[in-house]
């Protein structure tokens, strides 16, 4: 028996600690969504007519941000569209959840590049302003990828 | 505390058998499926057990010509997507792995496949631009477009909706693209093999060989 208090205990001494370092979490720092961006790349568009962007951002601060416009050197004009069968619809923001993702990927939300003044050739950068309702701007170097290229296989 | 173990092994047990049970005692085995391959979700092929039609269209190609879809690809292995060219995501990713994937046939084979992108926003793709679109992800694609009551109609025989291109709230156009590729037989002219837009082009490059014999992939 005093085998499974043992354990009890330290349980108990681990929850403590948790609550202890959320507490520290929540008390130093600044308060506030923590952004990054990952995986961004943009498939070697058809013609300079237009493109598209992908990319994640991932929040690791406990309060919310909101994507609210997205800029680029390359494009006149970059939108921000989410998809429903088949059907795009313009969006003029896009919520960051706490603890949470914004995922534009192949297939659901996308960014599209208008009005390009230069068609991107697969090897090249892009460079890519993201403003947020919150946090500072954040810039992202996106990669010129293949026309068919897929996340999951890397090619 | 064994007996515990000994106490649950034997309720995990009861509950097996009785499971088990109850599978065996239902005789419908057989579930009511269109698809054979549906359970297969490690493919991206979906073959179907009642193929479809070739749609009776009768187009305008990218040199401004009648097209008539029945006539020109019969006895081809034909793949047949509906989209539109100012279509930033799914059309020209769908497209490019098709162009990339007939690349790895031989070129007896490359020249007998049929492709064709049906527009779904004909008042924008026309034969000209069309034409210069496709030009540049596979000359030998094929361009179709014309009255979009027509192209609906022929979509809808495939199973696959489109809306007319409309504009939205804020005056921007908006057009829809399917979301599958049929694949129609050389042999029975029947398109018998879907592929939805999560299809990769290794997906593709491993079918095409297949789908150019109308075999299963």
């Amino acid at each position: 028996m005093r085998r499974t208090i043992l354990p009890a205990s330290a349980l108990t001494g681990a929850a403590a600690l948790t609550l202890a370092l959320a507490g520290c979490g929540t008390d130093s720092g600044p308060a506030g969504p923590e952004l990054s961006v990952s995986g961004a790349y943009m498939p070697q568009p058809v013609s300079a007519d237009m493109a598209a962007g992908f990319l994640t951002i991932t929040n690791k601060g406990g309060t919310r941000d909101r994507l609210t416009s997205v800029t680029s050197a390359v494009a006149g004009q970059v939108t921000m569209h989410s998809t429903v069968g088949g059907a795009m619809e313009e969006k003029t923001s896009f919520a960051v959840p706490a603890h949470g993702r914004l995922v534009f990927k192949s297939g659901g939300n996308h960014l599209m590049f208008e009005r390009l003044k230069r068609k991107p050739e697969q090897g090249q950068r892009v460079t890519v302003k993201l403003t947020f309702a919150r946090t500072g701007p954040l810039t992202v170097e996106m990669p010129v990828r293949s026309a068919t290229y897929h996340p999951s296989t890397g090619n | 505390m064994r007996k515990k173990t000994f106490a649950a092994a034997a309720l995990l047990a009861a509950a097996t058998l009785s499971l088990s049970a109850c599978g065996s005692g239902d005789d419908a085995k057989s579930p009511v499926s269109v698809v054979s391959e549906a359970s297969d979700s490690g493919k991206a092929a979906t073959i179907l057990d009642q193929p479809f039609e070739k749609p009776d269209l009768v187009l305008t190609d990218t040199h401004g010509k009648k097209y008539d879809l029945r006539a020109e690809t019969k006895g081809h292995p034909t793949l047949v997507y509906f989209g539109y060219t100012h279509c930033p995501d799914i059309c020209p990713t769908t497209m490019s792995n098709i162009a990339v994937a007939k690349k790895a046939l031989p070129k007896t084979e490359q020249n007998d496949l049929r492709v064709v992108f049906v527009t779904t926003d004909p008042a924008r793709d026309t034969p000209a631009e069309l034409g210069k679109w496709l030009k540049g992800i596979d000359p030998q694609f094929i361009g179709l477009t014309g009255d979009f009551a027509t192209i609906q109609a022929g979509a809808r025989s495939l199973g696959i909706s489109i809306e007319p291109t409309t504009k939205d709230k804020n005056g921007k156009v908006v057009s829809v693209h399917g979301t599958q590729v049929i694949a129609f037989s050389p042999k029975t002219d029947g398109g018998y093999v879907l592929y939805g837009e999560d299809t990769t082009v290794d997906d593709y490059t491993k079918d095409l060989p297949k789908l150019v014999k109308g075999a299963r992939p």
